[in-house]
């Protein structure tokens, strides 16, 4: 008798040995340890109420990453105008509730401000623009933008409005924005797994010349992967807008939040949560769970009593992180470059 | 004249570039009468010694066909050492560690960049974030400060109506790397690797000595610029200087590079920058405030881009015009005597 020509499948420690270098599972060790220890020691880090703190800081990086996951899957890597499209929504929206529009009129308003920007981005990336170019040109023009438009002033709207139940209410005990969160991951999720547009988004991303060659352009594609992130980062500035009933052009800037700038935060989840940056491969669940992740590890530190300092390199060393592990495993297969 | 329309067909972007930067000039001089004097010109060169830095740093990056996005968390993380120890070390020992820690970051990110294998975008955008925590941390969150200002004063003396020190420095800087680059091996393996890295590759160039000396030589400018810029209003910031990266690109951009890779020159780099700073400066002189200049770059950014792919959609076009030509006059001679042969056999026939 010959020796049987299929080998038995190996189990999961032979297939970690076979495929993963000792460094790389060290290093992942190395985290997982020191993520535990943090866990562990953290006062009043296991308590629901902190657990839902964490979500509800997790909802608004998360709700962008979902959206730039579209992009990065799609292989156009990122966009650095993220945070200034945001910026420019939320004057818009601010300026049309100021005026007395009600909610459903700003909200739409807001929406086809964020479309106009995102598709405009998406023809020049799918004509062949650098995505990384195009968008730093474009951030400086929408930051511009909307600071001409607000006079650079905060503006605000009067307390009883029509999107406050978007910015204070809750739903079973979760605050709405966490609900909103988890309804957009999930649809985001079906999206890409189970419809047509899903799939060639993946396919484009994996392997452009493959998606050429059987009609796949990546121009209608980047168009309509930019109006997704746009219009999920003009979400995201209105629901901020509601929860503070003002507006100011440098709310999604670091010089306003202590966490670092909104864009590369959103950039780091969307990398952290195991998306390759080359494109075709993740998925938006994972950028989901990297917003809650990476919540998890500032909301640690916090408890630990670290400065914004620490914080920030915690979440740079994090990404530089992900970067590596995943050249190391990827490491001479297709999908790299 | 037929030796300038020559060049300025050979070298077409700088000669758009020269024109631009002189369009611009021209413009605030003709509508404002202080702009054109040696005290708005020192100004300008002023800006220079910071923004030039930055300009040319990216400019050899797009060469080498990468973007270096930590550009400016590198120059706020030497700005807010230089300016943490000056008070205690002294003006240059703080310099030489400000630049030296600069350099190596560069320097270590072009190694991982080449040793990985991985874009240039996607590890500088993680070390984006890692330098501005680390600058955070050195600067203990607060915004640092000189008690001493006789080093400010120093680098800002004005020497020959135009120039100070700093902005000798950074021409001095120009110079070394331009000769660097167009008269030494190494520099000529940087246009390789940018142009066509596949058959730079193949033909035997090692990957990694380029990519370190371009990302070494942009350490060095970023961590100069912020030094300067640091040292001369006494203060430094750890979130500061965001707004270098896209001044640096659209500078970058004017001056001729290609977002492809392996074209543009320090040169380029040079009168980029400086309509850039033309720009910046005749807005100030009209009171324009801050977003608007950013709104100005942005625009600036995307008319280059737009007119970079449509040129590029205009050469592919004439490519294949060319190849249909070819075919066409290939094929004449061929359907000539195909149509003679015809002509014949029919004549036989019918005739």
């Amino acid at each position: 008798m010959s020796a049987p020509i299929t080998q038995p499948t190996p189990n999961w420690l032979d297939r970690m040995v076979r495929d993963y270098s000792a460094f790389v599972v060290a290093l992942v060790a190395a985290f997982v340890v020191i993520f535990f220890i943090g866990m562990a020691t953290a006062p009043n880090f296991l308590t629901l109420f902190n657990l839902k703190t964490i979500i509800r800081d997790a909802a608004l990086v998360g709700i962008m990453a979902i959206g730039l996951t579209f992009v990065t899957l799609s292989g156009n890597f990122f966009l650095l105008s993220l945070k200034e499209t945001a910026a420019l929504s939320i004057v818009a929206f601010a300026t049309s509730m100021s005026a007395g529009y009600g909610f459903e009129i700003s909200f739409l308003f807001t929406m086809v401000i964020a479309l106009i920007s995102g598709v405009s981005q998406g023809v020049l990336i799918g004509l062949g623009g650098n995505p990384i170019v195009v968008t730093l040109g474009a951030a400086g023009l929408l930051f511009g933008l909307g600071s001409f438009w607000s006079d650079n002033l905060v503006i605000s709207f009067r307390r009883p409005h029509g999107a406050e139940w978007l910015g204070t209410g809750s739903f079973l005990g979760l605050p709405n924005i966490t609900v909103a969160f988890i309804l957009i991951a999930i649809a985001a999720e079906m999206t890409l797994r189970y419809t047509t547009f899903g799939r060639q988004v993946y396919l484009i991303g994996a392997n452009r010349a493959a998606g050429k060659a059987t009609g796949h352009e990546n121009f209608g594609m980047a168009i309509k992967t930019c109006a997704i992130a746009s219009v999920c980062a003009a979400f995201v500035a209105i629901a901020f807008s509601a929860q503070f009933s003002s507006a100011h052009v440098n709310y999604f800037s670091s010089e306003f939040g202590s966490s670092g700038d909104m864009t590369i935060m959103v950039i780091a989840t969307v990398m952290v949560g195991g998306n390759s940056i080359m494109g075709g491969y993740g998925s938006s669940l994972r950028s989901s769970f990297g917003a809650v992740f990476i919540s998890t590890v500032d909301n640690m530190m916090v408890l630990h009593g670290f400065n914004s300092g620490p914080r920030v390199l915690a979440v740079g060393l994090m990404i530089v992180f992900s970067i590596m592990v995943f050249a190391l495993v990827r490491r001479g297969s297709r999908s790299q470059e | 004249m037929y030796k300038i329309k020559s060049w300025v067909i050979e070298n077409h972007d700088l000669a758009f570039a020269i024109l631009l930067a002189i369009c611009v000039y021209g413009y605030f001089a003709l509508t404002n009468e202080y702009f054109a004097t040696h005290r708005t010109g020192f100004a300008i060169m002023e800006r220079f010694a910071v923004l030039g830095l930055v300009g040319l740093a990216l400019t050899l990056c797009i060469i080498a066909g990468e973007i270096d996005l930590s550009i400016g968390s590198n120059a706020a993380l030497a700005a807010v050492i230089v300016v943490r120890f000056t008070d205690s070390l002294g003006a240059f020992p703080a310099l030489f560690i400000a630049v030296s820690v600069s350099t190596l970051i560069g320097t270590i990110q072009g190694y991982f960049i080449a040793y990985l294998r991985v874009r240039a975008i996607v590890l500088t955008v993680g070390t984006l974030m890692l330098l501005r925590g680390v600058a955070l941390f050195v600067a203990q969150e607060k915004t640092v400060m000189l008690t001493d200002f006789r080093v400010p004063d120093f680098i800002s003396t004005k020497m020959m109506w135009y120039f100070s020190p700093a902005s000798l420095l950074v021409i001095a800087m120009f110079v070394v790397v331009g000769l660097f680059m167009s008269y030494t091996r190494y520099g000529r393996e940087i246009y390789a690797i940018g142009g066509a890295r596949k058959e730079a590759v193949a033909a035997g160039i090692d990957l990694k000595r380029p990519m370190v000396i371009v990302f070494a030589i942009s350490g060095l400018c970023a961590g100069l610029g912020g030094c300067i810029i640091g040292l001369r209003s006494g203060t430094a910031q750890a979130l500061g200087l965001q707004y270098v990266l896209l001044a640096g690109t659209v500078a970058a951009f004017i001056g001729g590079v290609s977002i492809l890779g392996g074209k543009g020159g320090v040169i380029g780099a040079a009168i980029g920058t400086l309509t850039v700073n033309f720009l910046n400066t005749g807005l100030v002189f009209n009171v324009t405030p801050a977003f608007m200049v950013q709104l100005y770059l942005g625009v600036l950014l995307m008319i280059v881009i737009m007119f970079q792919t449509g040129s590029r959609f205009f050469d592919d076009y004439q490519r294949r015009q060319q190849i249909l030509f070819d075919v066409d006059a290939r094929k004449a001679p061929l359907l000539a005597r195909k149509a003679e042969s015809l002509k014949r056999k029919n004549n036989i026939q019918f005739g």
